[in-house]
């Protein structure tokens, strides 16, 4: 692990830095154990590569943290984390898809995305919010999830998306829209 | 559905931003991974350590084992003799260029000569 470890630390050889700089990041994810959880879990529907995801993003934002922290200018962490998670699951997904699939995952892959049965507690309504949201474009879908699973505004959004404010609040307004037209249907 | 029966555009029959409020709900991860985390953290931050320490001492020791070395010594000596070379060739040219100011020899008196004729 050593020689992939290539922390901004590294690069300033005061031991009072790094020391600071380690305790910064350690009250980072502290504060984003949970929003980086849960969406991670909401990409990949199950707990045990949920864990898995979280923490290749926080070894990931480890890595980068100082450079990180110097170009946020001050500003919240938590939409790099979780741009970090997104691209993260990305892979997750385009890996799995080069596998061959099981019958199980083939049988209700939106129950297996989401964790249909916990999350709406066989309630028909939310049952049926859930998979529709899994039938919404990838960049809808995700944008909901940081929405109302972490409640992250606009901007934050945006910043993970990597897209302007304007578009991703027309992204979620569509995804709404789409959403809420299916379930009228 | 006839059209009185029909919501009027722009009211949802759905709430959905309701729904997803309720189904999307934050998940608390379990207490394995926040114990998992800091033990990866605690390694991960003992190892960049580590490599900070033998990465300052591999410096040292390079620098120092640099300095010992005789190959190294042979760019400050050309430096230093090609700088005194060029010093001492300054020095010629300000001390013949004095001389012939002062004393301009039978070239001068002839060029004196010519110039009173």
């Amino acid at each position: 692990m050593n020689g992939e470890i290539e922390t901004a630390a590294q690069t300033s050889a005061d031991p009072a830095a790094k020391a600071e700089l380690d305790k910064a990041f350690s009250d980072l994810y502290r504060t984003h154990l949970r929003d980086v959880y849960s969406y991670s879990y909401y990409r990949v529907g199950n707990h045990h590569d949920a864990e898995d995801l979280t923490e290749q993003a926080f070894l990931q934002a480890y890595r980068h943290f100082e450079r990180a922290r110097r170009e946020s200018d001050g500003r919240p962490l938590r939409p790099w984390l979780i741009r970090i998670a997104h691209n993260l699951a990305s892979n997750h997904h385009r890996d799995r898809s080069r596998r061959p699939q099981t019958p199980l995952e083939n049988a209700d892959p939106i129950a297996a995305r989401h964790g249909t049965e916990a999350v709406a507690e066989g309630r028909e309504e939310l049952r049926a919010v859930i998979e529709n949201l899994g039938h919404l474009p990838d960049d809808r879908r995700e944008a909901l999830i940081m929405r109302f699973a972490l409640g992250m505004d606009n901007r934050e959004i945006a910043r993970a998306l990597g897209r302007t404010d304007g578009a991703t609040k027309v992204l979620i307004h569509r995804a709404i829209k789409q959403l809420q037209e299916e379930m009228d249907s | 559905m006839s059209a009185d029966e029909r919501p009027p555009k722009g009211v949802m029959t759905t709430d959905v931003e309701r729904l997803l409020s309720d189904a999307l709900r934050p998940i608390d991860p379990p207490q394995s991974l926040w114990s998992r985390f800091e033990e990866t953290f605690a390694a991960v931050t003992q190892a960049a350590a580590d490599e900070l320490s033998d990465w300052a001492d591999e410096l040292t020791d390079s620098e120092l084992s640099s300095l010992r070395d005789p190959r190294n010594w042979v760019r400050p000596v050309v430096a230093a003799a090609a700088g005194g070379v060029a010093t001492g060739a300054l020095v010629v040219l300000e001390v013949r260029r004095r001389s012939k100011r002062s004393n301009g020899g039978l070239k001068g008196l002839a060029g004196d000569l010519r110039s009173r004729i």
